[in-house]
């Protein structure tokens, strides 16, 4: 055989190689809110199939939305829909941007335990976050100056808070912004004038969640869509998801998946 | 020297009013390049031979962007961007151009996912706005000198639900961001634009835009004589990209349609340019991050009223993209290209004085590129 035909087989085979070891790893970017459910559920779904590879990143619902974009995830992970822009500018890409519904989640508003507050309207977390009500004094609390804590704009969590509790409005200049579920729920936990807002799976004993206009974020409150902070998260894939892709997600939205789910501290979504 | 001492104090004086925002971004990306180029030249004074020589071999910071990005509340934000660079202006060593100076309004006008832009920004013409330099060389739109990558105006920029397009629509100087002075200020023709792509189904982009302008400021002089040299412009482009897998390819098609007064009709004259620039992603085959490149581009100004300048252009360019960091979105941080560039040009339909007197080139670029955007409050 020619010499040029044996190179030639020898880079196609190297190819299909390369194409067919990359088909069995799923590289996950994106939400930190669906950061423990994304991870829970690929440490299980590869104890059932070992020959499978999933690697999960943070960064948030923005950054893993662009990294789907950029072909350099097959899951964005995100807390939010994805706007306009960002499918508009997908498809011009050639990525089909197709949603999976994982989870329900409630964003709990969170203060520190020793706090008296119990409840808090839409229209008052909304002048808390704007700077208007300063003091726990002015909700029926303790004279303390209020820490405003709030999560970085890449974050999709923040997106759902600003459009269901702050209606677009500006989040006053002091606050702190962070780049996690975590580090909210740490900061509030050890500053006793703090607020924050976190997702379910991120409550701990060292922090308290107050109710929203008389509803608490539970099971119920949230499937019924009665919590005025209650969100889907999503996992995105370009097009249908198949595959190994398909076999993960479609775990994760089976019973057993969504025992991890709620595990894990969120809703199922049934 | 002076230029960039005053953007940055300019730059450290703006800082603490941008640190009371609600996001700071900082941003910037460095172009460094080697350029070799060689051409035919005349050979001798007589200006009918040519000779074939190297004409530029050199390095440069190419650009040097550095910007910042204010979000002052969720509905607006700004964005302010300085070029400095060393190939244009050799002047105390480092050129500076005002890129961007823009505000972004996202609610002045109550159309969901409709933002209001005011300011030096973006000109939304052909690909030239979201141009990302796979290639070296510039947007076709740029390269031709059809339209500004930027200028001083007003636009509102819009997405279609559910992610099927975009438009824009906007007025501008129509001078573009290099001029100043006088120029502006004389300036009575603003320029009117149109912009639109659809996205039918993943993968297929159709656009399209429309632009008018005038140049060379006014039609009548100080004295009320007529200016020979203002003119009116009708520029349009169609736009047709298929992205599929790893293969995404661009056509674009140019036209221009230049007007003078009617003293001097005889000079109208129109020109057209037409592009096609492949990009093969090597990576979902091969693991590494390569991209290969490729552009064809045909620009026709044969139909120039200056005999001289009329020219016929076939340009090819291949290249090689290794992208060797990348940031957590996948975006390259660290980029290294190769290209080359060759220009033919037609010797029956071109005259003597296009591209400056040089004749057909072959041209190679090396060119490191890196970026870093950080968010410090």
């Amino acid at each position: 055989m020619n010499k040029k035909y044996i190179i030639v087989a020898l880079i196609l085979l190297l190819a299909i190689s390369f194409a067919v070891a990359k088909s069995r790893k799923i590289t996950c970017s994106g939400s930190t809110t669906v950061l423990p459910i994304a991870q829970a559920a690929a440490e299980a779904y590869m104890d059932k199939h070992p020959d499978v590879n999933i690697s999960i990143r943070g960064g948030g619902s923005g950054v893993g939305i662009a990294a789907l974009q950029n072909g350099s995830a097959d899951i964005a992970n995100s807390s939010r829909v994805m706007k306009a822009k960002e499918i508009s500018q997908a498809k011009s890409k050639g990525i089909n941007p197709t949603p999976y519904a994982v989870a329900l989640d409630g964003i709990a508003i969170v203060v520190h335990k020793s706090n008296s507050v119990a409840n808090l309207s839409i229209a008052q977390i909304r002048d808390i976050y704007n700077g208007k009500i300063k003091n726990w004094s002015e909700v029926g609390g303790p004279k303390l100056p209020i820490v405003v804590i709030s999560r970085d704009v890449a974050s999709g969590t923040f997106e759902v808070f600003n459009e269901k509790a702050l209606g677009g409005s500006k989040v006053v200049s002091s606050a702190q912004l962070l780049a996690s579920n975590n580090a909210v729920a740490s900061t509030v936990g050890s500053t006793p004038g703090g607020i924050g807002y976190i997702g379910l799976g991120y409550l701990t004993e060292e922090i308290k969640t107050v109710k929203v206009n008389s509803i608490t974020p539970n099971t119920k409150t949230v499937q019924d869509g009665s919590y005025p902070l209650a969100r889907k998260l999503y996992m995105y894939t370009n097009g249908k998801a198949k595959g190994d892709l398909g076999s993960y997600i479609a775990f994760i939205q089976s019973d057993a998946g969504q025992k991890i789910v709620v595990e894990q501290g969120f809703i199922a979504l049934k | 020297m002076k230029k960039l001492l005053l953007a940055t104090l300019v730059g450290l004086f703006l800082l603490p009013a941008l640190l009371g925002a609600l996001e700071l971004k900082i941003s910037g990306e460095m172009w460094n390049r080697w350029t070799l180029e060689q051409g035919k030249v005349f050979a001798d004074t007589s200006l009918t031979a040519y000779k074939k020589e190297i004409t530029k071999n050199f390095f440069s910071l190419e650009r040097g962007y550095v910007g910042m990005e204010a979000k002052f509340s969720q509905s607006m934000k700004g964005r302010f961007t300085v070029d400095i660079f060393s190939s244009d202006i050799l002047k105390d060593g480092a050129g500076l151009k005002l890129k961007y100076a823009y505000l972004d309004f996202s609610n002045l006008i109550p159309i969901p996912d409709l933002t209001t832009t005011v300011g030096l920004q973006k000109v939304y013409f052909g690909s030239i706005y979201d141009w990302s330099y796979n290639l070296i060389g510039k947007a076709p739109t740029d390269e031709y000198k059809y339209a500004n990558s930027a200028d001083y105006g007003i636009s509102l920029n819009g997405y279609l639900p559910g992610g099927w397009g975009e438009y824009q629509l906007g007025m501008y100087n129509g001078e573009g961001y290099k001029n100043y002075g006088s120029n502006l200020k004389d300036n009575i023709d603003p320029a009117f634009l149109a912009n639109l792509r659809i996205v039918p189904t993943a993968g297929l982009t159709i656009g399209g835009s429309v632009m008018t302008n005038g140049s060379e400021r006014k039609l009548k002089l100080a004295d009320a004589t007529e200016n020979s040299s203002y003119n009116t412009q009708l520029l349009a482009d169609g736009i047709l990209r298929a992205a599929f897998g790893p293969l995404d390819i661009w056509a674009e098609y140019l036209y221009k349609d230049i007007s003078y007064a009617p003293n001097f009709s005889a000079k109208d004259y129109s020109a057209t340019c037409f592009s096609v620039f492949p990009t093969l992603k090597l990576k979902s085959l091969i693991g590494a991050d390569i991209d290969l490149q490729g552009r064809y581009d045909r620009s026709d100004e044969t139909r120039m009223p200056d005999s001289k300048k009329k020219n016929l252009l076939n340009a090819w360019t291949g290249g090689l993209n290794f992208n060797f960091m990348a940031d957590d979105s996948g975006s390259p941080a660290l980029q290294a290209q190769l290209n080359y560039v060759r220009k033919d040009y037609d010797e029956d339909a071109s005259g003597t004085d296009y591209a400056n007197g040089k004749k057909d080139t072959d041209i190679v670029m090396l060119q490191l590129k890196w970026r870093f955007a950080s968010t410090i409050n």
